[in-house]
Protein backbone atom coordinates (compact mmCIF):
# COMPACT_ATOMS: atom_id res chain seq x y z
CA UNK A 1 0.00 0.00 0.00
CA UNK A 2 1.08 3.50 -0.98
CA UNK A 3 1.58 5.43 1.93
CA UNK A 4 1.07 8.90 0.17
CA UNK A 5 -2.46 7.28 -1.22
CA UNK A 6 -3.97 8.18 1.79
CA UNK A 7 -2.63 11.64 2.12
CA UNK A 8 -3.63 12.83 -1.28
CA UNK A 9 -7.26 10.76 -0.80
CA UNK A 10 -7.85 13.35 2.19
CA UNK A 11 -6.44 16.14 0.18
CA UNK A 12 -8.72 15.52 -2.54
CA UNK A 13 -11.77 16.43 0.28
CA UNK A 14 -9.77 19.66 1.12
CA UNK A 15 -7.57 18.54 4.24
CA UNK A 16 -4.52 20.78 4.39
CA UNK A 17 -2.94 19.27 7.00
CA UNK A 18 -2.45 16.00 4.91
CA UNK A 19 -0.96 18.25 2.24
CA UNK A 20 1.38 19.49 4.70
CA UNK A 21 2.61 16.16 5.49
CA UNK A 22 2.37 15.09 2.01
CA UNK A 23 5.00 18.23 1.49
CA UNK A 24 7.40 17.49 4.35
CA UNK A 25 7.63 13.66 3.06
CA UNK A 26 8.17 14.00 -0.48
CA UNK A 27 9.70 18.00 -0.70
CA UNK A 28 13.25 16.75 -0.16
CA UNK A 29 13.46 14.03 -3.47
CA UNK A 30 11.23 16.59 -5.64
CA UNK A 31 13.17 19.73 -5.19
CA UNK A 32 16.52 17.14 -5.42
CA UNK A 33 15.17 16.41 -8.50
CA UNK A 34 14.09 19.36 -10.07
CA UNK A 35 17.16 20.84 -8.80
CA UNK A 36 19.18 18.52 -10.28
CA UNK A 37 17.72 19.44 -13.51
CA UNK A 38 17.37 23.38 -12.78
CA UNK A 39 21.10 24.02 -11.17
CA UNK A 40 19.79 26.82 -9.69
CA UNK A 41 18.10 26.59 -6.05
CA UNK A 42 15.90 29.76 -6.09
CA UNK A 43 14.61 28.67 -9.50
CA UNK A 44 14.09 25.56 -8.48
CA UNK A 45 12.20 26.52 -5.22
CA UNK A 46 9.81 28.28 -7.11
CA UNK A 47 9.21 25.50 -9.51
CA UNK A 48 8.95 23.18 -5.96
CA UNK A 49 6.11 25.52 -5.35
CA UNK A 50 4.05 25.19 -8.81
CA UNK A 51 4.47 21.13 -8.37
CA UNK A 52 2.76 21.18 -5.32
CA UNK A 53 0.30 23.91 -6.30
CA UNK A 54 -0.55 21.64 -8.94
CA UNK A 55 -0.51 18.69 -6.32
CA UNK A 56 -2.95 20.27 -4.38
CA UNK A 57 -5.47 21.46 -7.21
CA UNK A 58 -5.45 17.90 -8.95
CA UNK A 59 -5.51 15.54 -5.67
CA UNK A 60 -9.11 14.76 -6.90
CA UNK A 61 -8.04 13.71 -10.26
CA UNK A 62 -5.39 11.03 -9.51
CA UNK A 63 -6.29 7.55 -10.49
CA UNK A 64 -3.89 5.50 -8.31
CA UNK A 65 -2.33 3.69 -11.26
CA UNK A 66 0.69 4.36 -9.93
CA UNK A 67 2.96 5.43 -6.90
CA UNK A 68 2.37 8.80 -5.46
CA UNK A 69 5.70 9.84 -5.62
CA UNK A 70 5.76 8.72 -9.03
CA UNK A 71 2.76 10.61 -10.21
CA UNK A 72 4.50 13.56 -8.34
CA UNK A 73 7.63 13.62 -10.29
CA UNK A 74 6.40 13.27 -13.55
CA UNK A 75 4.30 16.63 -12.69
CA UNK A 76 7.98 17.81 -11.29
CA UNK A 77 9.44 15.96 -14.77
CA UNK A 78 6.73 18.16 -16.83
CA UNK A 79 7.18 21.60 -15.78
CA UNK A 80 11.08 21.12 -15.99
CA UNK A 81 10.72 20.37 -19.69
CA UNK A 82 7.82 23.31 -20.05
CA UNK A 83 10.41 25.44 -18.72
CA UNK A 84 13.13 24.31 -20.65
CA UNK A 85 11.04 24.93 -23.53
CA UNK A 86 10.17 28.07 -22.86
CA UNK A 87 13.81 29.35 -22.68
CA UNK A 88 14.61 27.24 -25.78
CA UNK A 89 17.74 25.33 -24.15
CA UNK A 90 15.15 21.84 -24.17
CA UNK A 91 17.67 19.03 -26.04
CA UNK A 92 16.31 15.69 -27.26
CA UNK A 93 19.24 13.30 -26.74
CA UNK A 94 18.47 10.04 -27.38
CA UNK A 95 20.57 9.93 -30.50
CA UNK A 96 23.71 10.29 -29.41
CA UNK A 97 26.82 9.72 -31.34
CA UNK A 98 28.64 6.31 -30.25
CA UNK A 99 32.08 6.74 -28.52
CA UNK A 100 34.19 4.06 -28.45
CA UNK A 101 35.29 3.81 -24.21
CA UNK A 102 38.61 3.84 -24.12
CA UNK A 103 38.20 5.40 -20.34
CA UNK A 104 40.70 3.36 -17.91
CA UNK A 105 39.15 3.01 -14.69
CA UNK A 106 36.32 5.15 -13.47
CA UNK A 107 36.71 3.60 -10.18
CA UNK A 108 40.04 4.87 -9.78
CA UNK A 109 38.02 8.37 -9.92
CA UNK A 110 35.94 7.53 -7.11
CA UNK A 111 38.49 6.66 -5.31
CA UNK A 112 40.28 9.30 -5.24
CA UNK A 113 38.84 12.17 -3.45
CA UNK A 114 36.32 14.86 -4.50
CA UNK A 115 33.63 12.54 -5.12
CA UNK A 116 30.78 14.35 -4.65
CA UNK A 117 32.46 17.44 -6.70
CA UNK A 118 33.43 15.22 -9.65
CA UNK A 119 29.70 13.44 -9.11
CA UNK A 120 28.25 16.86 -9.66
CA UNK A 121 30.37 18.00 -11.67
CA UNK A 122 29.83 15.51 -14.59
CA UNK A 123 26.05 14.94 -13.95
CA UNK A 124 26.11 18.45 -15.44
CA UNK A 125 27.89 17.29 -18.06
CA UNK A 126 24.80 15.02 -19.26
CA UNK A 127 21.67 16.30 -21.55
CA UNK A 128 18.91 16.64 -19.59
CA UNK A 129 17.06 13.87 -19.99
CA UNK A 130 19.88 11.49 -19.31
CA UNK A 131 20.91 13.40 -15.76
CA UNK A 132 17.07 13.11 -15.00
CA UNK A 133 16.96 9.33 -15.51
CA UNK A 134 20.31 8.71 -13.71
CA UNK A 135 18.87 11.52 -10.98
CA UNK A 136 15.55 9.24 -10.43
CA UNK A 137 17.75 6.19 -10.02
CA UNK A 138 20.57 6.58 -7.75
CA UNK A 139 19.50 9.40 -6.01
CA UNK A 140 15.67 8.26 -5.81
CA UNK A 141 15.93 4.32 -6.02
CA UNK A 142 13.63 4.27 -9.09
CA UNK A 143 13.39 0.85 -10.99
CA UNK A 144 13.18 2.27 -14.50
CA UNK A 145 9.85 1.28 -15.03
CA UNK A 146 9.51 4.02 -12.25
CA UNK A 147 11.10 6.42 -14.25
CA UNK A 148 9.21 5.49 -17.10
CA UNK A 149 6.23 6.37 -15.65
CA UNK A 150 7.97 9.76 -14.59
CA UNK A 151 8.99 10.64 -17.96
CA UNK A 152 6.07 9.31 -20.24
CA UNK A 153 8.07 7.11 -22.36
CA UNK A 154 8.37 3.72 -22.90
CA UNK A 155 10.69 1.41 -20.36
CA UNK A 156 12.80 0.67 -23.20
CA UNK A 157 13.91 4.08 -23.83
CA UNK A 158 14.80 4.35 -20.45
CA UNK A 159 17.08 1.66 -20.98
CA UNK A 160 18.90 3.63 -23.76
CA UNK A 161 19.05 6.28 -22.06
CA UNK A 162 20.56 4.73 -18.69
CA UNK A 163 23.06 2.97 -20.82
CA UNK A 164 24.51 6.20 -22.47
CA UNK A 165 24.06 8.40 -19.47
CA UNK A 166 26.16 6.05 -17.78
CA UNK A 167 28.63 5.36 -20.10
CA UNK A 168 28.74 9.31 -20.57
CA UNK A 169 29.23 9.69 -16.82
CA UNK A 170 31.63 6.83 -16.38
CA UNK A 171 33.74 8.39 -19.09
CA UNK A 172 33.41 12.23 -17.62
CA UNK A 173 34.77 11.00 -14.25
CA UNK A 174 37.83 8.88 -15.30
CA UNK A 175 38.67 11.76 -17.76
CA UNK A 176 38.47 14.09 -14.64
CA UNK A 177 41.00 11.76 -12.88
CA UNK A 178 43.21 11.54 -15.87
CA UNK A 179 43.99 15.02 -15.82
CA UNK A 180 43.96 15.47 -11.82
CA UNK A 181 41.76 18.53 -12.39
CA UNK A 182 39.68 19.39 -9.71
CA UNK A 183 35.91 19.71 -11.15
CA UNK B 1 26.83 -14.04 -21.77
CA UNK B 2 23.37 -14.46 -20.18
CA UNK B 3 21.11 -16.20 -22.67
CA UNK B 4 18.62 -13.84 -24.18
CA UNK B 5 20.31 -10.84 -23.01
CA UNK B 6 23.19 -8.77 -24.66
CA UNK B 7 25.92 -6.81 -23.23
CA UNK B 8 24.45 -4.05 -23.50
CA UNK B 9 21.42 -4.83 -22.60
CA UNK B 10 23.46 -6.16 -19.50
CA UNK B 11 25.39 -2.36 -19.29
CA UNK B 12 21.90 -0.82 -19.39
CA UNK B 13 20.70 -2.73 -16.27
CA UNK B 14 23.69 -2.71 -14.38
CA UNK B 15 22.69 1.04 -12.41
CA UNK B 16 18.97 -0.81 -11.39
CA UNK B 17 21.33 -3.68 -10.20
CA UNK B 18 23.17 -1.21 -8.27
CA UNK B 19 20.40 0.34 -6.72
CA UNK B 20 19.05 -2.75 -5.81
CA UNK B 21 15.87 -2.39 -7.31
CA UNK B 22 16.21 -5.25 -10.39
CA UNK B 23 13.70 -8.45 -10.06
CA UNK B 24 13.48 -11.57 -10.90
CA UNK B 25 15.10 -12.94 -13.87
CA UNK B 26 16.65 -9.76 -15.10
CA UNK B 27 18.36 -9.75 -11.98
CA UNK B 28 19.28 -13.58 -12.09
CA UNK B 29 20.43 -12.82 -15.26
CA UNK B 30 22.96 -9.48 -14.72
CA UNK B 31 23.97 -10.66 -11.37
CA UNK B 32 25.13 -13.73 -13.38
CA UNK B 33 26.67 -11.86 -15.66
CA UNK B 34 28.67 -9.57 -13.04
CA UNK B 35 30.13 -12.70 -11.28
CA UNK B 36 31.87 -14.16 -14.45
CA UNK B 37 32.44 -10.24 -16.03
CA UNK B 38 35.68 -8.86 -13.47
CA UNK B 39 35.14 -5.94 -15.63
CA UNK B 40 31.40 -5.91 -15.03
CA UNK B 41 31.81 -6.03 -10.91
CA UNK B 42 34.48 -3.16 -11.55
CA UNK B 43 31.53 -1.16 -13.07
CA UNK B 44 29.04 -1.90 -10.80
CA UNK B 45 31.19 -0.62 -7.55
CA UNK B 46 31.57 2.22 -9.64
CA UNK B 47 27.84 2.87 -10.17
CA UNK B 48 27.51 1.29 -6.24
CA UNK B 49 30.11 4.57 -4.79
CA UNK B 50 28.28 7.08 -7.54
CA UNK B 51 25.42 5.82 -6.19
CA UNK B 52 26.51 6.21 -2.62
CA UNK B 53 27.93 9.77 -3.11
CA UNK B 54 24.63 11.23 -4.50
CA UNK B 55 22.80 10.29 -2.00
CA UNK B 56 25.07 11.58 0.53
CA UNK B 57 24.72 15.04 -0.44
CA UNK B 58 23.53 17.31 2.18
CA UNK B 59 20.95 19.72 -0.43
CA UNK B 60 19.17 22.57 0.53
CA UNK B 61 15.30 22.94 -0.09
CA UNK B 62 12.72 25.33 0.91
CA UNK B 63 11.14 23.43 3.94
CA UNK B 64 8.98 24.76 5.77
CA UNK B 65 9.90 28.10 4.24
CA UNK B 66 7.89 26.68 0.99
CA UNK B 67 5.39 25.08 3.23
CA UNK B 68 4.57 28.59 4.22
CA UNK B 69 3.74 29.70 0.85
CA UNK B 70 2.34 27.19 -0.34
CA UNK B 71 -0.58 27.20 3.01
CA UNK B 72 -0.55 31.18 1.67
CA UNK B 73 -1.42 30.14 -1.98
CA UNK B 74 -3.61 27.16 -0.71
CA UNK B 75 -5.65 29.74 1.24
CA UNK B 76 -5.74 32.38 -0.94
CA UNK B 77 -7.26 29.94 -3.70
CA UNK B 78 -8.96 26.93 -1.92
CA UNK B 79 -11.16 26.35 -4.67
CA UNK B 80 -10.30 24.50 -8.15
CA UNK B 81 -10.03 26.15 -10.92
CA UNK B 82 -10.14 29.68 -8.88
CA UNK B 83 -8.29 32.44 -9.88
CA UNK B 84 -4.94 32.10 -9.01
CA UNK B 85 -3.94 35.37 -7.44
CA UNK B 86 -6.84 36.86 -4.91
CA UNK B 87 -6.26 40.70 -5.84
CA UNK B 88 -9.87 41.08 -3.27
CA UNK B 89 -8.06 39.10 -0.57
CA UNK B 90 -4.39 41.14 -0.83
CA UNK B 91 -6.62 44.52 -1.41
CA UNK B 92 -8.27 43.48 2.15
CA UNK B 93 -5.38 42.63 3.66
CA UNK B 94 -3.74 46.37 2.60
CA UNK B 95 -6.78 47.92 3.86
CA UNK B 96 -6.97 46.23 7.06
CA UNK B 97 -3.06 46.73 8.03
CA UNK B 98 -3.24 50.19 6.90
CA UNK B 99 -5.65 50.59 9.78
CA UNK B 100 -3.35 49.08 12.09
CA UNK B 101 -0.17 51.22 11.11
CA UNK B 102 -2.37 54.47 11.25
CA UNK B 103 -3.67 53.14 14.87
CA UNK B 104 -0.24 52.32 15.73
CA UNK B 105 0.95 56.12 14.50
CA UNK B 106 -1.82 57.62 16.63
CA UNK B 107 -0.85 56.06 19.62
CA UNK B 108 2.58 57.23 19.14
CA UNK B 109 2.05 60.73 18.74
CA UNK B 110 0.02 60.87 21.89
CA UNK B 111 2.12 59.02 24.01
CA UNK B 112 5.32 59.40 26.25
CA UNK B 113 8.28 60.34 24.43
CA UNK B 114 9.42 56.97 24.17
CA UNK B 115 8.59 57.37 20.27
CA UNK B 116 11.51 58.50 19.78
CA UNK B 117 14.35 56.22 17.98
CA UNK B 118 17.48 56.53 17.81
CA UNK B 119 19.30 56.90 14.49
CA UNK B 120 20.93 54.54 14.52
CA UNK B 121 18.26 51.82 15.27
CA UNK B 122 19.06 48.98 17.80
CA UNK B 123 20.64 45.90 17.23
CA UNK B 124 18.83 43.04 15.85
CA UNK B 125 16.90 40.35 17.70
CA UNK B 126 14.23 37.58 17.27
CA UNK B 127 12.03 39.91 19.48
CA UNK B 128 11.38 43.57 17.22
CA UNK B 129 9.71 42.06 13.80
CA UNK B 130 8.48 43.67 11.01
CA UNK B 131 4.51 42.91 9.90
CA UNK B 132 4.79 42.81 6.37
CA UNK B 133 2.69 41.59 3.45
CA UNK B 134 4.67 40.24 0.67
CA UNK B 135 3.68 41.24 -3.47
CA UNK B 136 1.34 38.67 -4.75
CA UNK B 137 3.27 38.64 -7.74
CA UNK B 138 7.17 37.71 -5.33
CA UNK B 139 8.94 34.92 -6.08
CA UNK B 140 11.02 32.37 -4.17
CA UNK B 141 13.89 33.89 -5.75
CA UNK B 142 13.01 37.39 -5.25
CA UNK B 143 11.59 36.92 -1.87
CA UNK B 144 14.99 34.64 -0.87
CA UNK B 145 17.13 37.94 -2.19
CA UNK B 146 15.03 40.49 -0.78
CA UNK B 147 15.54 38.72 2.99
CA UNK B 148 19.15 38.13 2.62
CA UNK B 149 19.69 42.04 1.75
CA UNK B 150 17.96 43.34 4.22
CA UNK B 151 19.71 41.13 6.98
CA UNK B 152 16.16 39.85 7.99
CA UNK B 153 14.49 36.07 8.79
CA UNK B 154 11.01 35.16 8.65
CA UNK B 155 9.90 34.02 12.46
CA UNK B 156 5.92 33.54 11.90
CA UNK B 157 3.11 33.60 9.41
CA UNK B 158 1.40 33.94 7.45
CA UNK B 159 -1.44 35.30 9.24
CA UNK B 160 -4.80 34.70 7.88
CA UNK B 161 -4.19 37.94 6.50
CA UNK B 162 -1.14 36.86 4.43
CA UNK B 163 0.75 38.87 7.02
CA UNK B 164 4.36 38.14 8.05
CA UNK B 165 6.48 38.29 11.19
CA UNK B 166 10.39 39.50 10.07
CA UNK B 167 13.08 39.72 12.50
CA UNK B 168 16.65 41.22 11.68
CA UNK B 169 19.69 38.65 12.02
CA UNK B 170 22.55 39.32 14.66
CA UNK B 171 24.30 42.15 14.35
CA UNK B 172 21.42 43.67 11.46
CA UNK B 173 19.90 47.64 12.40
CA UNK B 174 16.58 47.43 12.34
CA UNK B 175 16.55 51.30 10.36
CA UNK B 176 18.83 49.49 8.00
CA UNK B 177 16.94 46.82 7.47
CA UNK B 178 13.85 48.76 7.35
CA UNK B 179 14.63 50.94 4.74
CA UNK B 180 15.72 48.20 2.40
CA UNK B 181 12.00 46.53 2.36
CA UNK B 182 10.57 49.96 2.71
CA UNK B 183 11.69 50.44 -0.92
CA UNK B 184 11.42 47.06 -2.06
CA UNK B 185 8.67 46.30 -5.14
CA UNK B 186 8.17 42.94 -3.40
CA UNK B 187 6.97 44.31 0.27
CA UNK B 188 2.85 45.66 -0.38
CA UNK B 189 2.93 46.96 3.02
CA UNK B 190 5.20 47.28 6.33
CA UNK B 191 4.68 48.08 9.43
CA UNK B 192 7.39 48.65 12.20
CA UNK B 193 8.07 48.12 15.17
CA UNK B 194 6.20 50.10 17.83
CA UNK B 195 8.71 52.11 20.06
Amino acid sequence: MDPHTQLLSQMAHGDKQAFAALYRALEKPVFRFIHSRLNDPFESSDLLHDVFMEVWRSADRFEGRSKVQTWIFGIAYRKVIDLHRKRGRMTVTDNIPEVIDDSPDAATCMAAGQEAEHVRHCLGTLKDDHRSAISLAFYDDMTYGEIAEVAGVPEGTIKTRIFHAKKLLMRCLSGLVERGAPA
Amino acid sequence: MTTGMTRDDIHALLPFLANNTLTGDERTAVQSAVDSDAQLQNELATLKAIRTTMQAEKGFSPGEMGLARLMRDVDAAPVANAPKRPWMWQAAAAVLLAVVLGQGLLMRQTGAPDGYRLAGGDAGGDTAAFTVSFSPDVTEANLRALLMQAGVEIIGGPSALGLYQLAPLEGVLEQQASDILAASDFIDSIELPEK
